[in-house]
């Protein structure tokens, strides 16, 4: 009979946080002997529960993925239980479809997880050959080292993880800054899902703004709350359901009352700026009621417009914040946003009558918007309105002009510093950003083009997987294995020979355009199996890691399980190559670049950790990631809700941040926030993206969903996420569908000028006709394939939901249309 | 990717899903050939009738308790054959109505033939062995495991975990 086993009594308890979304809802994990089971008795379980009992609503349920048996290297096997904490303030209780599979996806080396890396590789060839780390990290130090004292240190590429949650955190993101930017001192570096080494949103950073600004009750305190490009109640779940949604419900109206004794107070209004009709538009009209749900179903491309045209009848109607405008931001560039970007010579009504016609919609729907976001209310009180953004907007049509649009409306607003506003992104992955500065400059370099071009001899890729991801990703595929080849050979005819003979044939086939690639992940990947030397590192629950949820909550994420096989933690894999590369540079006597890999003898996580905090003084400089004075210690103290970043040190004691700007304090030099104004002619569609607009019929919407995490590296291998898409889906408006033949399951064929991917027809009225959207970062099908490789030349950023694409019927797939589910993925009542 | 030119309208076979990586579990191939499976329990479940058939009509659905009063199930009659269905054209199935996300009981959504949670909006298929459409849950509803006894359907068992319940029968 099915059931999960319950952790006695005895069982030893961990504090942590879901390694998957932005959002790091807490869990807690129970580990116990395999076999030792609780029993039902409150008595004598470690939840206190009557499991002979039914439990009730939101009662403490062990579901069967919450529980996996695995084995650590003493060869003994432990049940573990993750549970979600209901003392986070973040979830209360409640998991997600991802966090809910936290146990599942843990390594068992008699389970599905089994594919993990468990052993250092080279490759000879078409082989990789298990090697010991001693060989591995002296093989691949031994070969960058050749590169850098022959073509200089920026021939060493690199595409790492910057990001919190699983496998990040600050750890390894600052010991992989370390290496790199104290160690080798390289500029060809990129960030995990991008072609260069930059910020998603540098014109929130040049406004004096931070990424993440606000706390999560403030969206139960917003009176209205708008979400540009983004899908929260598949991707930042728990903060819709937990926060957004009870605001939205009236639920949090008490709470309002408190903190806004003398305002008027109403359940939250919510504006969805998105092409698709989502399960968040749904789900919030089923908690708000129709009528406080504005959904701008818009063209692509138009949410410059869109933005730049509502903030012009707010303008208009002189629903400005004056006062925070005057006071706090540097009048001169707010005039420079009036002229240029809001094209004040021009008449509202004509503005508003393009931007809407541009976005397809109703010019009334954006009045209607301007009302909600900023018509004061009763007493001539200010709205509170939180501003959210994500990929929609970010890997919109022009990264920096798109991101200014939203970060001044917010100071136009006033929307910053104060309970319920705020201007954020909405987040993907959790941050854990502290590294030394980076060596590029801005624009910043585009590391995918020196690898194609072969300016890279080496590229070292962790944590990510470009072959599936990048922008025109079939390209990096092929670079790989062209390059790559080139190498791979070289090893394979030195193979058990002396490593010195092996680094001369290896810089040999470099000269000829070879490339030396190192893969580091904790699954092989379409990327790590390119790799000439593959690097195992540990997983989350594996490693102590610390990281920053999105309102900066920052927690420790406790291990309680040994990494398989030989897997070390990515800041330990830096850590060897680091001191290899100063024996290395030591026994040649060139103590200058010995130097520069000095002080990589961390002895555990927190060393890590404590090292990477003196970049932090405590004080209004910091960085949002800032947590001066804090340690392990301090962490596990404070449990699940940890402390808010940055933390300020007030008489030498740590002090948590529960939002950004109270002080009107903001990110530049004269300590005043500033307009980014835009130039006048608001840009349209760059050559390459409009060439593909004219060749082929379908707009190519791509981006993630509920139950696939990133590219499925975990959930491919589990079947209950992977029964759900086990190829790339494809939505599409039915009628189009119907026009082309194609039924729920069926094979289609999503083709450009770029390349193909093969997807599963979903016929769905979430998106309109002659739009689609495809799963991104799927294994079996790389949305990447299709993008071209235009970037905003201002940012380097590219403009990834660009994608214009013919689909073809392949033919039915009946092994999908009877198993899986084509029911709308929008319907919530 | 698969890159062979394929004429539109020929099915796609196993070998091309599996040579994609794609194919689905060993439970989907033998659906996709008729065989029945019996992944079902029923070992220790009490034999509870529901219904008579010759009172379910297509679109019928009825509420009842499973494996015991604190298990509210439905009992739905869908309008063409489904997986794991019983009755003379297999469209006789039943699901437990505690959402396997936070345990709140599910609706039956009659036009889109979908059992949606009204808690956080997590929705299942009846159609599809109960699998969630979309939603936090972290497997599909329970499916309760009916049989056909003289013109009367009866529950005779659980496959999967029933919400709130370390084993279904308390």
């Amino acid at each position: 009979m099915t059931k999960t086993p319950i952790p006695p009594k005895d069982a030893e308890r961990f504090s942590t946080v879901c390694q998957f979304c932005i959002v790091g809802c807490g869990y807690r994990v129970y580990k116990w002997p395999e076999g030792s089971d609780g029993g039902h008795a409150p008595g004598d379980n470690a939840l206190g529960v009557d499991y002979s009992e039914q439990q009730p609503v939101d009662g403490a349920w062990i579901a069967p993925l919450m529980h996996r048996v695995v084995s650590d290297r003493d060869g003994k096997r432990y049940s573990v239980a993750i549970v979600p904490d209901d003392d986070c303030n973040v979830n209360s209780g409640m998991a997600s479809v991802r966090g809910a599979g936290l146990a599942a996806s843990l390594y068992q080396a008699d389970g599905p997880t089994r594919t993990r890396l468990t052993t250092p590789a080279i490759r000879a060839g078409r082989t990789q050959d298990a090697a010991g780390w001693d060989e591995a990290v002296d093989l691949g130090a031994r070969i960058i080292k050749a590169v850098i004292d022959r073509w200089g240190p920026d021939a060493v590429g690199m595409k790492f993880f910057d990001h919190g949650g699983g496998g990040g955190g600050f750890e390894n993101n600052w010991a992989a800054g370390r290496f790199f930017f104290h160690g080798i001192r390289t500029r060809t570096c990129s960030i995990h899902n991008r072609p260069a080494y930059n910020s998603e949103v540098h014109a929130a950073a040049d406004a004096g703004l931070a990424p993440l600004t606000n706390a999560y009750v403030d969206a139960q305190l917003a009176d209205t709350i708008l979400v540009v490009g983004a899908n929260p109640y598949e991707t930042q779940t728990n903060y819709f359901l937990n926060h957004m949604v009870k605001n939205l419900s009236g639920e949090s109206l008490s709470l309002k009352k408190s903190a806004f004794p003398d305002e008027e107070v109403a359940s939250g209004k919510i504006i969805i700026v998105d092409p698709r009709r989502t399960m968040t538009v749904a789900a919030a009209e089923q908690a708000a009621g129709v009528e406080n749900v504005l959904h701008l179903q818009i063209e692509p491309g138009a949410d410059l417009w869109v933005m730049n045209a509502i903030a012009r009848i707010i303008l208009e109607r002189k629903w400005h914040d004056v006062g925070f405008i005057r006071r706090y931001t540097e009048t001169q560039t707010f005039d420079a946003y009036q002229r240029s970007t809001l094209m004040r010579d021009r008449s509202v009504d004509e503005l508003v009558d393009e931007a809407a016609r541009r976005a397809g919609i109703e010019p009334e729907l954006l009045h209607k918007a301007a009302d909600w976001i900023a018509r004061p209310k009763a007493n001539r009180t200010r709205r509170r309105t939180l501003l959210h953004y994500e990929k929609g907007l970010i890997w919109g049509i022009k990264n920096y002009e798109n991101i200014a649009s939203i970060v001044d409306l917010a100071l136009l607003t006033g929307n910053l510093g104060k309970p319920g506003t705020g201007c954020s992104r909405l987040g993907g992955h959790q941050e854990g950003y502290v590294r030394p500065a980076p060596l590029g400059g801005r624009p910043a370099l585009n590391v995918d083009e020196a690898v194609r071009r072969g300016e890279a001899k080496v590229f070292w890729i962790a944590g990510c997987n470009p072959v599936l991801t990048t922008l025109r990703s079939g390209a990096i595929g092929d670079t790989l294995k062209q390059r790559g080849g080139l190498v791979a050979d070289a090893l394979a005819s030195t193979r058990g020979q002396p490593v010195e003979r092996r680094v001369v044939a290896v810089v040999e086939a470099m000269k000829q355009g070879g490339m030396f690639v190192l893969g580091q992940d904790i699954y092989p990947t379409a990327s790590t199996e390119l790799a000439h030397l593959v690097l195992p590192a540990a997983g989350w629950g594996e490693m102590n890691l610390t990281s920053i949820n999105g309102e900066r909550r920052l927690r420790l994420y406790q291990r309680f399980m040994d990494p398989p096989g030989d897997a070390l933690p990515d800041w330990k894999i830096m850590a060897l190559f680091a001191q290899r590369l100063h024996a290395l540079y030591s026994a040649e006597n060139n103590p200058e670049m010995a130097r520069h890999f000095l002080d990589f003898d961390w002895t555990d996580d927190e060393a890590v950790f404590i090292d990477a905090r003196y970049t932090f003084k405590g004080g209004p400089g910091d960085p949002m990631e800032g947590y001066a004075g804090v340690d392990y210690k301090l962490l596990r103290e404070l449990g699940v809700n940890g402390i808010q970043t940055p933390v300020q040190l007030v008489d030498g004691v740590p002090v948590g941040s529960e939002r950004l700007f109270e002080d009107k304090r903001f990110g530049t030099k004269s300590g005043k926030a500033r307009f980014v104004p835009a130039p006048p002619p608001w840009p349209g569609y760059a050559a390459k993206v409009m060439r593909q607009k004219q060749q082929h019929r379908f707009w190519i919407n791509n981006g993630r969903s509920n139950h696939i995490w990133q590219t499925a590296y975990h959930h491919r291998y589990l079947e209950f996420y992977k029964e759900r898409a086990p190829i790339p889906y494809l939505e599409m408006h039915p009628s189009d569908a119907e026009e082309l033949q194609i039924k729920p399951g069926d094979l289609v064929e999503v083709a450009n000028d770029m390349g193909k991917v093969s997807a599963m027809a979903y016929p769905s009225d979430a998106v309109k006709t002659g739009h689609c959207f495809l799963l991104f970062g799927q294994p079996k099908g790389a949305a990447g394939d299709l993008i071209s490789d235009h970037v905003d030349p201002d940012t380097t950023i590219p403009w990834y939901k660009g994608v214009w694409a013919d689909v073809r019927l392949v033919g039915p797939a009946p092994e999908f249309a009877e198993r899986i589910s084509f029911k709308p993925q929008n319907v919530a009542e | 990717m698969s890159k062979g030119a394929k004429k539109p309208g020929l099915s796609v076979d196993r070998r091309q899903l599996l040579s994609m990586g794609a194919a689905v579990g060993a439970a989907g191939l033998a659906a996709s050939k008729g065989i029945s499976q019996s992944a079902a329990q029923t070992s220790g479940f009490p034999t509870v009738q529901v219904a008579q058939l010759s009172d379910l009509a297509v679109g019928a659905e009825i509420e009842f308790d499973y494996p015991d009063a604190d298990s509210p199930a439905v009992l739905l009659r869908l309008d063409g054959p489904v997986e794991g269905g019983i009755g003379p054209d297999q469209t006789i199935v039943a699901y437990s109505r505690l959402c396997t996300h936070k345990g709140c009981p599910v609706n039956y959504n009659a036009a889109h033939r979908m059992l949606i949670c009204p808690c956080h909006w997590s929705s299942f298929d009846p159609a599809k062995k109960g699998r969630m459409i979309i939603g936090q849950a972290s497997q599909g509803l329970p499916q309760i495991t009916l049989r056909l006894t003289n013109g009367a359907v009866e529950a005779v068992g659980v496959e999967g975990l029933i919400y709130g319940r370390q084993q279904n029968i308390l």
